[in-house]
C-alpha cells in the first residue's frame, strides 16, 4: 500500500496475514505429524534399539496392552471403581460448592468474614493431607471421596461466589421493581450469571478430583485405576502402564470435553476460553 | 481478591453486612486476624480439651505447634527440605527453558498452536498424578521423579498464558507500531513483550501453585526424602501434630513463592501494577 501525504510517498508492507487453512487440514496435518510420532518412536525402540524396550516400549507394544486392558474385567472394574469415587465425591463438591458459592456472593458479611480464609485453602497444596485422610477414613472409598470432595470443593466454591458476584445490583433492583418473587430472581438473574462460572470452577474441580482419587489409590491401595497402574510400573511393564496412563488422558480429556459441551449448551453468550 | 471489594447484588440488605462493607481495610484485617484467634481457640477446646474429634487424625493447634518444633529441632526439616528445595527450583527451572521459547512460538506460529497446541492441551488436561508412576520407574527414587513431575506440572500454564499474551496483543497498537516504521525485531521487545508480561506472570504463579502440587504428589507416593516423605513418615508413625506442621511449612513455602512471582513482577514490569491479581 502506497500513502502520498504531505511529507512524501509512504511506502507500508500490506499485513502479512495467515493463509486461511480450513480446520479439515488442520486436522489432517496435526494426524500426520502424530503418525510421523509414533513411527519415530517405533523406529527408535523397536527398529534402531535406540532405547531399550523394557524401559519405554514401542507403540505397537503399548497398542496390544491396551487391547489386553480393555478385554480384562479386572480393568474395567477398577475404572469403575475410580469414576465412582471420583462422581460421588465431586458431587457432594458442587453441591457444598455452588450452594455456599451462592451465600457468599449474595451476603457481604458471610463474604468479608469467611473469604479470605477460603481463598488460603484454595492455594495451599491440600494433597499434602492426604496421608491423612488415608490414617482417618481407612484404604476403602471414604478416604478417596474425601480427598476428591476437598480438592475438588474450593474451585467450585469460590469460582460461584465470582459469577454471583458479577451480577449487577441494579438489574435485581429492575426485576423487583416489576415483582418478581425471589425464588425467580435467584433463577432468572442470578442463576444464569453465575452458571458459567460454576462450569469453569467444575472443570478445575474435575480436574483436582481426578488428582485426588489417583493419589489416594497410590497411597493405601485397594482397587482403582490409580492402584492398577502404580502396580504396572513397580512390576515394571511398562506397556500396560503406558496403556493406563494414555486411558487416563483419555478419560479426563472426555470430562473436560463434555463440560465444554455443557458449557456452550447452558451459557452459549459465555465466550469458550479452555479454563484451567 | 477483587471479592473483598465488589459490591455485588444483595437480596435483602442486611445491616451486618452495611456496617462490614463500610469497615477500613485495616479494621477488615483487625477482624480477621480476631476471628483466626477465636477459631483456633475453638478448634483447640473441641480437639484438645473436650476431645470431640480424635486428635490422632485432626490435632489441636497446641499439638501442632508443638509438632513444629519436634521438627525443627530433630533435624527432621534440616535433612528434608533441602531436598524438596532442590527438586522444586531444579523443576521449576526446567520449565521455564522450556515454556518460554515453546509458549513464544505458540503464540506466534499459527502451525505450531494448531499442531502442538491439541497434544499439549491433551497432556495438560491430565493431572500430572497420572504420569507419576511413569516418572517413578524411568528415574529412580531419587530426586529425578521429583524434578519431572515438577517440570510437568509447571510447564503448561507458563506456556499457555505465554501464548495467550501474545495473541492477544492489541492489533492496532502493533499497527501503529509499523505505520512509524518499526522493523519485526523491534517490534518484539517494544510491543508484544510489554503486553505479555502481566500474562506471563499469571502463567508463573499458576505454575508455583501446580508445582508444589506435583512435587508433594512425587513426594508422598514414594520419595525416600524431601518434605512429602517426611509427612508420609510422621503420618505413619501417628505423629500428626509433626505432619501438620510439616504442611504447613510446606503452604508456607507456596505463598511465598506466588508473593515473589508477584514482586519480581512488580520490579522487572511495574507499568503491570494493579492489573489483574
Amino acid at each position: 500500500m502506497t500513502i502520498s501525504s504531505a511529507t512524501g510517498i509512504i511506502h507500508i508492507d500490506p499485513d502479512r496475514r495467515p493463509i486461511k487453512t480450513s480446520n479439515t487440514t488442520w486436522r489432517i496435518r496435526l494426524t500426520l505429524v502424530i503418525l510421523a510420532f509414533l513411527l519415530i518412536w517405533q523406529a527408535a525402540v523397536a527398529w534402531f534399539k535406540l532405547i531399550p524396550s523394557n524401559f519405554l516400549p514401542a507403540p505397537t507394544e503399548v497398542s496390544v496392552a491396551f487391547g489386553e486392558l480393555v478385554v480384562n474385567p479386572n480393568f474395567w472394574s477398577a475404572l469403575a471403581f475410580s469414576l465412582g469415587n471420583m462422581a460421588v465425591g465431586l458431587a457432594m463438591a458442587i453441591g457444598v460448592g455452588v450452594f455456599v458459592g451462592i451465600a457468599l456472593g449474595l451476603s457481604p458479611a458471610l463474604r468479608i468474614t469467611v473469604a479470605p480464609f477460603l481463598w488460603l485453602l484454595y492455594s495451599t497444596p491440600k494433597v499434602a493431607l492426604a496421608p491423612i485422610f488415608i490414617l482417618a477414613l481407612g484404604l476403602g472409598s471414604a478416604s478417596k471421596i474425601g480427598l476428591v470432595f476437598l480438592l475438588a470443593v474450593f474451585p467450585v466454591l469460590l469460582n460461584t461466589m465470582e459469577g454471583t458476584l458479577t451480577v449487577s445490583p441494579s438489574l435485581v433492583n429492575a426485576a423487583r421493581v416489576y415483582g418478581a418473587s425471589r425464588f425467580s430472581v435467584g433463577w432468572k438473574i442470578i442463576a444464569p450469571a453465575t452458571l458459567p462460572f460454576s462450569l469453569v470452577g467444575i472443570q478445575r474441580a474435575v480436574a483436582l478430583g481426578f488428582t485426588g482419587e489417583i493419589l489416594g489409590e497410590f497411597l493405601g491401595g485397594a482397587g482403582g485405576i490409580g492402584h492398577m497402574l502404580e502396580y504396572a510400573a513397580y512390576k515394571f511393564l511398562m506397556d500396560e502402564a503406558l496403556a493406563i496412563v494414555f486411558v487416563m488422558v483419555i478419560v479426563s480429556n472426555l470430562s473436560l470435553g463434555l463440560i465444554s459441551i455443557v458449557r456452550r449448551k447452558l451459557a452459549p453468550w459465555d465466550t469458550d476460553q479452555k479454563g484451567m | 481478591m477483587t471479592s473483598f471489594l465488589a459490591t455485588g447484588p444483595s437480596l435483602g440488605g442486611s445491616r451486618v453486612g452495611a456496617w462490614l462493607a463500610g469497615l477500613s481495610l485495616r479494621s477488615r484485617i483487625l477482624l480477621i486476624s480476631a476471628e483466626v484467634v477465636v477459631m483456633l481457640a475453638l478448634w483447640q477446646l473441641v480437639v484438645g480439651v473436650f476431645r470431640w474429634i480424635n486428635p490422632v487424625f485432626v490435632p489441636a493447634p497446641l499439638s501442632i505447634f508443638s509438632g513444629l518444633g519436634d521438627i525443627l529441632s530433630s533435624g527432621a526439616v534440616a535433612a528434608n527440605a533441602p531436598a524438596s528445595l532442590q527438586a522444586w527450583v531444579v523443576g521449576f527451572g526446567l520449565a521455564l527453558v522450556i515454556a518460554i521459547p515453546l509458549g513464544l512460538l505458540l503464540g506466534v506460529s499459527l502451525p505450531v498452536d494448531r499442531i502442538v497446541g491439541p497434544i499439549a492441551w491433551a497432556i495438560y488436561a491430565t493431572p500430572s498424578v497420572a504420569y507419576q508412576p511413569l516418572a517413578k520407574a524411568w528415574f529412580g527414587f531419587g530426586i529425578g521423579p521429583v524434578v519431572f513431575l515438577v517440570l510437568v506440572s509447571a510447564v503448561f500454564p507458563i506456556m499457555f498464558n505465554l501464548a495467550a499474551g501474545i495473541r492477544t496483543t492489541n492489533t492496532s497498537i502493533i499497527s501503529a507500531a509499523k505505520v512509524y516504521g518499526a522493523s519485526k525485531f523491534r517490534l518484539y521487545p517494544a510491543i508484544y513483550l510489554p503486553s505479555t508480561v502481566p500474562f506471563l506472570f499469571a502463567g508463573l504463579r499458576q505454575g508455583v501453585v501446580l508445582a508444589t502440587i506435583g512435587m508433594m504428589v512425587a513426594e508422598l507416593s514414594g520419595a525416600a526424602v524431601g518434605m512429602g516423605a517426611l509427612i508420609i513418615r510422621s503420618t505413619n508413625t501417628y505423629q500428626v501434630g509433626q505432619a501438620f506442621a510439616a504442611i504447613m511449612l510446606v503452604v508456607i513455602f507456596t505463598i511465598s513463592m506466588v508473593q515473589v512471582t508477584t514482586l519480581v513482577e512488580r520490579w522487572v514490569a511495574p507499568w503491570t501494577r494493579g492489573a489483574g491479581k
